[in-house]
């Protein structure tokens, strides 16, 4: 988790939100998102995670003003992000970024600068610099409705930082991306937070969640089933993952009755010991004339600790 | 606030532009306005005044399809379409958004009444020799009423879809007109200063028939305008201001 634990000082301050709803009128009220508390430190990648119907989207548009929050309070940089002062450092790209199909890019990206109080004798040099850095230069006289998916998504990342904002709030940006614009996505992340831009990142991509973000809060049913910094949830605690060139067709009897998880490969045996056993396994292995090739904290994938947790939270919430 | 109000009107009045239905609603009134001198039952006499009137129609129905096409299907088609995402996450609160939305309208509906009173004129100085210039009296009666049909229509369109918005305005014109008709015993009358009474705006008497409407008049019209406007465009900020996006 951020080293943020108060409203003022983090970047991002939801503090008990709720969304609740009725599904049809005279039906009790249902909830969508229930008591979400997420913090997110300046200058820090922040992903949120979760299936389908989390109440992920839902709690971002409770931040942004997009939909009336049932209780909760909502800062961005200090202010209240329900009024619409507070969005006004803010960037925001939507899951599916749709912008008006007539207009050009050029002058999607002024109508938005406008929007955003950008000085006039700024707009076009910002339009035509962020449309370079989204992949998009030469088409700025090109109207929308000729774009594909992948470069309104880029289009899309570049609306959201057209007033060089503080906070950039990103829902699932690498979709419909190809692998060089997942790229070029993760890289313009970093590239944000090294300039100081606290970036809060919902995705469904794992992979992209894991190579870029600080810390992570993790969604299911409408409530934070985890949260914190991804290698403390990551790491399993008390063992240590070992990779070795052993010879021969087996692991050494001693090795072999402490390892767990084994798999090998082409004389690469991948397995894991308790912490407590690492040192003689170490030493049976020199022994038995192998060599160990590496030793760090056994970590999970961050696939597996969400799998699990889902399954986890699931019984939770069954038995609600 | 008008930083980001006249964005949002101007993006309005362009995507109206690239709309094929003003274009057509607007050659389709000249080509009405060129066919009215040759109406049967022109009297001798009063065919300058006949044509005022049914120019006066015309410029009202013109104005009238073109300010509920663009009106009744901004709001909610935005909100479909979520492009309002991206204008509310900016920091544009919803009322401003909405007033954007309609002064794009009421610019457009404007911009087409200006056009087709330009035709207006030249078809009746080409018939009848005369620059009428009541006209365009008429005009700003029949662009202040739309102002209204326009800001009525944003505000239901803020809770609701086309159909309805229309339907509801077209019942709103229809009681706005329809106070002597609908108020007519002695009692009701009381009632008569309550009464959302859009007749303020017909100038078709003095238009046409008459030597025009007096400049005290038409501020007066220009007074009931902002203030009819201004409670619909109130409404309508509340109720959108409540919504779910």
């Amino acid at each position: 988790m951020s080293d943020a634990r108060d409203d003022t000082s983090a970047a991002i301050a939801i503090q008990g939100a709720r969304k609740a709803y009725r599904p049809i009128v005279g039906a009790p009220l249902r909830d969508a998102v229930c008591d979400v508390t997420i913090r997110v430190a300046p200058g820090t990648i922040h992903g949120l995670l979760g299936p389908n119907g989390a109440g992920k989207t839902t709690t971002l548009k409770m931040l942004l003003g997009l939909v009336k929050p049932t209780a909760g309070t909502f800062m961005i940089m200090g202010a209240d992000s329900t009024r619409p002062a507070g969005r006004r450092d803010v960037g925001f790209m939507p899951e599916q970024p749709y912008f008006p199909q007539h207009l050009t890019a050029a002058h999607a990206l002024r109508l938005y600068a406008r929007l955003s109080g950008v000085p006039k004798d700024e707009i076009a040099s910002r339009t035509s610099a962020l449309l370079e850095r989204v992949g998009l230069a030469g088409r700025d006289r090109v109207t929308l409705d000729t774009f594909s998916r992948g470069m309104l998504q880029r289009l899309g990342i570049a609306q959201a930082l057209i007033n060089e904002p503080q906070v950039v709030i990103l829902d699932e940006p690498a979709s419909g991306l190809d692998p060089v614009g997942q790229r070029d996505v993760r890289n313009l992340m970093l590239a944000l937070r090294d300039a100081g831009v606290t970036v809060l990142l919902s995705s469904h991509q794992l992979s992209e969640v894991e190579t870029v973000c600080d810390d992570v809060t993790i969604m299911n049913a409408g409530r934070v089933a985890a949260e914190g910094v991804l290698d403390s949830l990551l790491n399993i605690e008390g063992r240590t993952s070992l990779r070795a060139l052993v010879p021969g067709d087996a692991l050494p009897p001693d090795v072999a009755s402490r390892a767990e998880n084994i798999a090998v490969s082409g004389g690469l045996w991948v397995f894991s010991v308790p912490d407590e056993s690492v040192r003689f396994v170490v030493d049976a292995i020199d022994d038995a004339g192998g060599r160990v090739v590496s030793v760090m904290p056994m970590r999970d994938s961050l696939e597996d600790y969400f799998a699990r947790l889902l399954a986890m939270t699931a019984g939770e919430v069954g038995s609600r | 606030m008008m930083g980001r109000i006249l964005p949002i009107a101007s993006a309005v009045v362009a995507d109206s532009l690239r709309r094929k239905v003003v274009y057509v609603v607007l050659v389709f009134a000249a080509l009405l306005a060129f066919a009215i001198p040759s109406l049967p039952d022109y009297g001798l006499g009063v065919q300058s005044a006949v044509f005022r009137e049914v120019a006066l129609a015309l410029a009202y129905v013109t104005a009238l399809v073109v300010t509920l096409s663009l009106a009744a299907n901004r709001v909610p088609a935005e909100v479909e379409r979520r492009t309002v995402y991206n204008v509310v996450a900016k920091g544009v609160s919803r009322p401003e958004y909405l007033v954007g939305t309609w002064l794009g309208v009421f610019m457009v509906a404007g911009g087409a009444m200006v056009a087709f009173t330009i035709i207006e004129q030249a078809v009746g100085y080409i018939t009848y020799g005369e620059i009428m210039w009541q006209l365009w009296q008429g005009a700003f009666a029949v662009w202040l009423e739309m102002g209204v049909v326009a800001a009525l229509a944003v505000a239901v369109s803020a809770i609701t879809g086309p159909v309805v918005v229309v339907t509801a305005s077209l019942a709103a014109l229809f009681i706005g007109h329809s106070r002597s008709t609908l108020l007519g015993g002695e009692g009701a009358l009381e009632l008569s200063p309550f009464y959302p009474s859009l007749d303020a705006f017909n100038v078709v008497n003095p238009v046409a028939h008459g030597s025009g409407v007096p400049l005290v008049y038409l501020v007066s019209m220009a007074a009931v305008f902002v203030g009819m406007a201004g409670l619909s465009l109130i409404v309508g900020s509340i109720l959108f201001s409540r919504r779910d996006l």
